[in-house]
């Protein structure tokens, strides 16, 4: 269980990097990068390669996520001139490009086979108390830093709105989510009792499950509905509760990596890395949020709604665009070299189109635009791939490989109903998607 | 407000100049060898008929489009072969003919994109220079509520942009091309769609950055505005110069009416 939540805080950590560096690129700039997982590709084997040459894996890392810079470089000076769509077709094609050579180089990256037994980072490191606490201590900030944001951004959306309405809002969503969970709990506990006495037929429980499936979401749409009619500020409230269930689940996790820190000896290897992401993603928010606040950011912004109005008031647009794109792929660059420690091996299939596909519902989720948005998708996402991962077997008679489509397409399902009730994410400002020019 | 004032340059040469500038959409000649002069600080008008290329002319001049053939000349030196945002760094600043504001983006923060050589713009400049960048808000703060403050859009400054009427959109891309303290503005169309008490007030935001060294090159269907504010027009036709002069002059002159009513 604790070597478990340890790795659900690396991915957690991981993508959480890997979605920043979208949302910078998506979020900011309305770069659409349907290639991301080329910057991860790049970033984990070079960092691999390199460190099995001998370099030291700081610099390997460093090299890595450069390289991945420079790829952002190419991808912009080729393609950038295009319109945005053109740029994501491009991006698709790069990104599988860079897949296949991965693949068919096997002299570089012994191809399908993988690399195996490289350097990991910590992996030797046998910290006594006072260091061990000292990392502990360390760790708590960048979570309290994170905790700090999250509140920041609730309180700043929650500005000028009654306390009375605030408060009735928050407790009929309150009402609603621990409602949809109930229901959610029940039909899992009625399939899996059906599943352990063999009553029904496959088929027959499967059929079950999509329409009480459908009837519920239907239901709790219709009940949204009915909130929106009667709670003003019923999104809000459904978006501050969900905001906070998340971040009670991500103060249980770090529990979890307080007892791992303390236990140091006991899984060096994934108790370093855990550290090391959490900490790398803390640094990252810190920068990026510096960054968006900035005139920089300021440019980026109105290159996302209008280039030619940022062209007109003499802002090399060409130029911002390239930033984004090799800065967003220097920090997924980073998040490919973690993400090669965390798998301890690296084969291609691990870099497919899905990875892309997973930090745009990262992104989407939280809000694309807000940073504290994509820390908090990622960790609903992998929060709910665990759940999905360990519930579904016991409620579902289905294969391995059918359960894994089975969670890809709930997670489709979950994005078009959040198109539907909240297209700006959970995090994101309504005002952004709904003021027109 | 602190606009250049064009004293540099001998008020015999004019600050802009356009030589026989030429664009073709496939075979419709949409300017044909155009000729343009304003002087530093003139408001210089430029009309015709609907279709007449005066909007492609503006492409032309600050390079949203590039020309096929012709000159453009700025403060003497030839600019057609820069990119749009250097023309607009070297203090030529355009707007458009429906009011672009960045509605997503704050009042305030439409009027601090515009402001020039910022540091922030630097990313790298947020953590080697963050004390410069900040003073340099401040400065540029200051300066964008001067100007919202004497469009009468200071209430407005924290709002979106996107939640303006149609007429402060308007006040507020003009007062977004002054914040970039250019020398000359080209405005497309500043009264379409305008109240009439609104006109006035735009017509004297213009006269009164004029008067502070602000030349103009303005577009414009409204004759009462183009016969009050301007200097001198220029008048084009099926992409060919028809005429130039004072404006009362170009009113009598039997060519434009031609070209305005018809035979």
């Amino acid at each position: 269980m604790e070597g478990y939540i340890v790795s659900l805080i690396i991915f957690t950590a991981i993508f959480a990097l890997f979605g920043l560096g979208l949302n910078l690129q998506w979020g900011f700039t309305g770069l659409i990068n349907f290639g991301h997982v080329a910057f991860m590709t790049l970033g984990a084997y070079t960092t691999v390669l390199l460190s099995l040459r001998g370099v030291p894996l700081v610099i390997a890392a460093l090299i890595g996520a450069a390289a991945a810079a420079l790829l952002g470089l190419l991808m912009g000076l080729t393609t950038l001139r295009l319109r945005t769509d053109y740029l994501a077709i491009v991006t698709v094609g790069i990104a599988e490009m860079i897949r296949l050579v991965a693949e068919n180089e096997q002299w570089l990256t012994q191809g399908t086979f993988g690399i195996q037994r490289f350097p990991l980072p910590l992996a030797n490191f046998s910290p006594n108390l006072p260091v061990r606490v000292v990392m502990i201590l360390v760790l708590l900030g960048a979570i309290a830093l994170g905790y700090w944001q999250l509140g920041k951004t609730l309180r700043q959306r929650m500005q000028g709105i009654p306390a009375r309405a605030l408060r009735q809002s928050a407790l009929a969503a309150l009402a609603y989510l621990v409602a949809l969970a109930a229901s959610l709990s029940i039909v899992s506990v009625v399939a899996r009792q059906i599943k352990l006495t063999n009553a029904l037929p496959a088929w027959a429980l499967g059929l079950g499950l999509l329409l009480a499936g459908v009837a519920i979401i239907l239901g709790f749409m219709k009940l949204a509905k009915l909130g929106a009619t009667r709670f003003e500020q019923w999104e809000k409230g459904l978006s501050w509760v969900s905001a906070i269930a998340v971040a009670l689940f991500g103060l249980w996790l770090t529990g979890f990596a307080v007892q791992a820190l303390y236990d140091y000896d006991r899984n060096p290897s994934k108790t370093g890395l855990m550290w090391l992401s959490v900490l790398l993603v803390a640094v990252a928010y810190w920068a990026l949020e510096r960054l968006v606040r900035s005139p920089w950011g300021r440019v980026l912004k109105a290159i996302r709604e209008d280039e030619e109005v940022a062209k007109a008031l003499g802002k090399n647009v060409f130029g911002y665009k390239l930033q984004a794109l090799m800065l967003g792929g220097l920090i997924a660059g980073l998040a490919g070299a973690l993400y090669a420690w965390q798998l301890t091996v690296v084969f291609p299939v691990q870099f497919d189109p899905l990875i892309t596909f997973n930090a745009w519902t990262i992104v989407v989720l939280g809000g694309a635009g807000s940073n504290a948005g994509t820390l908090l998708g990622a960790t609903i996402f992998w929060g709910y791939d665990t759940l999905t991962r360990f519930g579904l077997r016991e409620i579902i008679p289905l294969e391995d490989s059918a359960l894994g489509a089975f969670r890809v397409m709930v997670i489709g399902l979950i994005l078009m109903v959040l198109m539907a009730w909240r297209p700006q994410g959970i995090l994101g400002k309504k005002e952004e998607l709904t003021l027109g020019r | 407000m602190g606009a250049i004032a064009p004293t540099a340059i001998p008020s015999t040469q004019p600050l802009l100049k356009a030589h026989s500038l030429s664009k073709s959409f496939g075979g419709i000649k949409a300017v044909d060898r155009a000729e343009i002069e304003v002087h530093p600080g003139s408001i210089t008008g430029l009309i015709g008929p609907n279709g007449a290329g005066k909007t492609t002319l503006f492409n032309l001049l600050s390079n949203f489009l590039r020309p096929d053939s012709g000159r453009v000349m700025f403060n003497g030196a030839a600019i057609e072969h820069l990119q749009p945002h250097e023309i607009a760094q070297r203090g030529l600043v355009r707007t458009f003919q429906v009011a672009r504001v960045l509605s997503k983006l704050s009042v305030m923060e439409n009027m601090l994109l515009a402001a020039q050589n910022q540091s922030g713009e630097k990313f790298w400049n947020v953590w080697l220079n963050p004390q410069r960048t900040l003073q340099q808000e401040r400065q540029q703060r200051e300066l964008a509520s001067e100007i919202l403050t004497s469009v009468g859009l200071f209430h407005m400054a924290q709002s979106y942009a996107g939640s303006l009427s149609g007429g402060q959109r308007k006040l507020l891309e003009i007062a977004r091309a002054m914040m970039v303290q250019p020398q000359l503005v080209l405005l497309d169309e500043p009264a379409a769609g305008v109240n009439p008490t609104l006109i006035n007030q735009i017509g004297d935001h213009i006269r009164r950055w004029n008067q502070s060294g602000v030349t103009f090159l303005i577009i414009e269907h409204n004759m009462d505005v183009v016969m009050s504010l301007c200097d001198r027009v220029w008048v084009l036709a099926e992409g060919r110069n028809l005429a130039s002069g004072k404006p009362s002059e170009v009113q009598q002159n039997p060519l434009v009416l031609e070209a305005y009513l018809g035979q």
